[in-house]
């Protein structure tokens, strides 16, 4: 019987994973559809193998329609290429890489907690450095090579968000909001259009932009405080703190609106909300980044 | 029989609202139901947990409590019901929820003190969220008819329109002297906002740093507290300044550094303090006046 208080399932997003696990052709096929990230796992498991949400709880959605991001137990395994990243505490928590030989993985370097000492390093070609360093943007995006072991962790209590991205899919980030990416994942940035969108949108001059083009990657985030998603259906907007944005499907629109809040003699002030209009997915941390809005 | 009445009573132990008790959580101030209260052997009461997603009601519309690290107050508002708070805690809103300035008084006082110069209001139909920038708990205080509460500056984030807003002047002071230098201190800030609930019962949301503890006290009893860790009490309570500093060294005489400020508060009446508190900072000069503090040296 389903549950009433139980959202629809969600439909499969293109090319998301099927179950790993070889069934038998003549047995009844069931596989666990993970409500966060839509990968079919095999029955019995208790974590999604791909992005590690527990596969044994109601998706926590509230009445206004956000979900939480799934809570990962502590040491969560997460699987992806011939690596795992195991997921440890839960204040802070840290991403710790097993990467497998030929796997690698990109990240802005104060993120990282330790490494092997045999891991390899290299540092990811970037175009556009002059525009990167004026506008804040890290200079140097580091990789790590497989074999070896290296952590991650950020500096604030929060979440860690794993966002599986399926081929054909596009996600803006943030900027600096970004953990580790898989090296099937393409890296590009854009800049925000609209001088009222840098000066207000707090979101500085530049996204991150991370594409999944031929294979699935992964991609981490660390949200400060908790994480919500929401996904809106075409046409449908929402006006959020431009401090709590933290990361939208490429459909989403973003346009930084003012509203004028005036105090008698004292003149007045405005509030900067950014309008998310989908088609799309929104993400949104709880612990924002707080813009002066005087 | 009477069918009408429920089968049992239950009071909650943060809010003192008396329900079926058949729900998961009470529905004014969402603290879980048919949970013990955790009390200290000091008699510190911990804010009892919520269930992620506990829902509250206020008028025809609800709140739901939604995070644990930095929790969201996701309130669904009714055509007839509106909020007010300070324009930094919005997180999100529907575009159709309408958001406007609400009027305050004492402007320039409150610009001085550092205090919000602008509150904001919003109206239903619609939803709108809000949270703060700091790891913490959500307070839900239910405030019953005629009810009235002092909360410290900055930490309250949203009330509903039923809730009178008021502020006055801590009178928590001291100063400190360096040359023909006088600066004056005030360890709860200039003033404490103040709330009450004029005609009908409101509800008041806070957000304090850390975890949160709530006492009694009996008439005549005192506790002290760091100032800063300070949260909110009832206005039965009395505040004062207290001193304290180790006897016959020559810093303690003359430096801040070994001496402890505090604050004394008198019962009767509840009072809060969070875990997570900024430190007093230092500032190594002699004392030159103080809003009658008492004084002990140990």
């Amino acid at each position: 019987m389903t549950d009433p208080h139980l959202p629809p399932p969600l439909p499969p997003m293109p090319g998301a994973p099927q179950a790993h696990r070889a069934v038998d052709p003549g047995a009844p096929l069931i596989r666990l559809q993970c409500q966060w990230c839509q990968s079919m796992n095999e029955p019995g498991a208790l974590a999604c193998r791909t992005c590690g949400a527990p596969l044994d709880v109601k998706d926590m959605v509230s009445d206004s329609g956000w979900r939480e991001a799934p809570r990962i137990k502590d040491m969560t395994e997460i699987h992806f290429g011939a690596s795992t990243c195991q997921v440890e505490g839960e204040i802070v928590p840290v991403a710790e890489i097993n990467l497998g030989q030929g796997d690698s993985v990109f990240f802005e370097h104060h993120v990282l907690l330790w490494k092997d000492d045999t891991t390899a390093m290299s540092v990811l070609p970037l175009t556009g450095g002059v525009k990167r360093a004026l506008a804040g943007m890290p200079f140097i995006i580091s990789v790590a090579h497989g074999p070896g072991r290296v952590a991650f962790s950020r500096d604030a209590t929060g979440e860690l968000v794993v966002l599986p991205l399926h081929p054909g899919q596009e996600l803006d980030v943030r900027e600096h909001a970004f953990l580790l990416c898989s090296h099937t994942v393409q890296y590009t940035f854009l800049r925000i259009k609209g001088l009222r969108n840098i000066l207000f949108g707090g979101n500085g001059m530049f996204m991150d932009r991370f594409i999944a083009s031929g294979t699935q990657g992964l991609l981490l985030l660390h949200g400060y405080g908790n994480v919500f998603e929401r996904t809106l259906r075409p046409g449908e907007s929402i006006q959020v703190e431009p401090g709590a944005f933290l990361y939208k499907d490429a459909s989403v629109t973003m346009d930084v609106e003012s509203i004028k809040l005036t105090s008698g003699l004292f003149g007045g002030t405005s509030m900067n909300l950014a309008r998310m209009t989908g088609p799309g997915r929104v993400g949104i941390q709880s612990m924002y980044v707080h813009h002066s809005t005087e | 029989m009477n069918l009408d009445q429920p089968s049992r009573t239950y009071t909650c132990s943060w809010c003192g609202l008396t329900s079926s008790g058949t729900d998961l959580s009470c529905s004014a101030c969402g603290a879980e139901v048919d949970v013990r209260a955790v009390v200290s052997r000091s008699g510190w009461t911990v804010l009892p947990g919520r269930r992620d997603m506990a829902k509250l009601q206020f008028g025809q519309s609800f709140c739901q409590i939604e995070g644990t690290y930095v929790p969201v107050a996701d309130m669904n508002l009714a055509a007839s019901d509106s909020v007010y708070f300070t324009h930094h805690v919005l997180l999100w809103k529907d575009p159709a929820v309408a958001v406007t300035s609400m009027g305050l008084k004492g402007a320039w006082k409150r610009m001085l003190a550092g205090m919000p110069l602008i509150m904001t209001q919003a109206a239903g139909p619609g939803h709108i969220a809000f949270s703060r920038d700091l790891p913490g708990e959500l307070i839900a205080l239910p405030l019953q008819h005629g009810q009235t509460i002092d909360v410290r500056e900055h930490l309250f984030m949203v009330a509903t329109n039923a809730v009178t807003y008021d502020w006055f002047a801590s009178n928590i002071w001291f100063s400190t002297k360096e040359g023909d230098e006088t600066e004056t201190h005030y360890p709860l800030g200039m003033f404490l906002d103040r709330f009450t609930a004029q005609g009908v019962p409101g509800l008041l949301l806070l957000h304090a740093g850390g975890n949160v503890f709530v006492r009694t006290l009996e008439a005549h009893q005192t506790i002290l507290v760091k100032p800063t860790a300070f949260l909110f009490k009832d206005t039965s309570v009395q505040m004062r300044l207290h001193i304290e500093k180790p006897a016959g060294t020559w810093r303690s005489w003359r430096s801040w550094g070994d001496r402890y400020f505090w604050l004394r508060l008198h019962g009767p009446g509840r009072v809060a303090v969070q875990s997570a508190f900024e430190p007093m900072e230092d500032n190594g000069r002699t004392l030159v006046d103080h809003s009658g503090a008492t004084h002990r040296q140990w």
